[in-house]
């Protein structure tokens, strides 16, 4: 349930640590599992530090970039009827075009990622729940 | 539409260690990638107040660990061992079975030997037997003759010229 002014994690390796959410696409106002999200990074890895992307810049404080919300600590329903939550929220940058701009995804993502068409995120990240 | 109750596969509630029905409980993940299903709002509460369940003298760990109800347990499973008859078979009636099951081992014996000395004479009369055919045919026969003729076929032509 992230909103406008959301903080959320970042988990992938695109150089980001902390974002937040200055926007949720498709007018919604409540971003949940599996909407894009536009935000500011607010905290980001330091610029020499290895383990980044090295395909794409790397994301620097004040950068604006979108994002996939993966995790989130409200309660979300599944169709099954079971109601998942998780510790946190957090988030894998992409770029304008959906893509990833990492290529790792480190910690679980929700099985929301795969049902609403995010298949190369599913398929990076090691765990799904 | 897909029917909610196409799986219905109980699961079991981590904290308590009930069954969860589908429709119920929450499914909570950690940060360590551990996911926890909890069955109600009580075993939420108490597991995110990291409550351990082996203390909780209601849940199926705790019970489990103090042996609780184990003797109705017990009670119920009473073990069930099949009683093996002997039963008539085509070729032998039931007294004949039992007659045999009951002989002495020494009379198994002398028979069993009786038997063997009565085969062994039976295939040394067969084998002196054969061997008295063969001389007969071999002197039969004139000067070397193949395996092959021996058998019957026709004498190998012999080479006159290189």
């Amino acid at each position: 349930m992230l909103l406008l002014k959301s903080l959320a994690k970042v988990i992938d390796n695109s150089g980001a640590l902390v974002v937040e959410v200055i926007n949720v696409m498709g007018g919604m106002r409540v971003a949940s599992l599996g909407d894009e999200v536009v935000c500011v990074v607010k905290k980001a890895r330091a610029a020499t530090s290895d383990g980044a992307a090295n395909a794409v810049s790397k994301l620097k404080k004040g950068d604006v970039a979108r994002a996939l919300v993966v995790r989130a600590a409200q309660r979300v329903r599944r169709l099954d009827g079971t109601f998942v939550k998780f510790d946190d929220n957090a988030v894998v940058m992409l770029s304008k075009q959906g893509a990833p701009l990492g290529n790792r995804v480190l910690g679980v993502v929700a099985l929301e990622a795969r049902q609403k068409r995010w298949a190369k995120i599913a398929s990076l990240a090691p765990k799904m729940v | 539409m897909f029917r909610k109750f196409s799986l219905i596969r109980t699961e079991i509630c981590n904290f308590s260690g009930f069954k969860i029905y589908p429709g119920h409980g929450k499914t909570f993940v950690k940060s360590d990638s551990r996911s926890y299903r909890l069955l109600n709002g009580k075993c939420e509460s108490l597991f995110l107040q990291r409550k351990k369940p082996s203390k909780l003298s209601w849940t199926i760990v705790f019970r489990r660990l103090h042996k609780k109800g184990q003797a109705e347990e017990a009670a119920k499973k009473r073990t069930r061992r099949t009683v093996k008859a002997q039963r008539a078979v085509v070729g032998a009636t039931l007294d004949s079975i039992k007659a045999k099951k009951n002989q002495k081992p020494e009379i198994r014996a002398s028979l069993r030997q009786a038997a063997v000395a009565k085969s062994k004479d039976a295939k040394k009369a067969a084998q002196d037997k054969k061997k008295v055919e063969l001389s007969k045919v071999k002197a039969a026969q004139k000067g070397n003759v193949s395996k092959q003729q021996m058998k019957g076929a026709a004498p190998k032509v012999q080479a006159k010229s290189r």
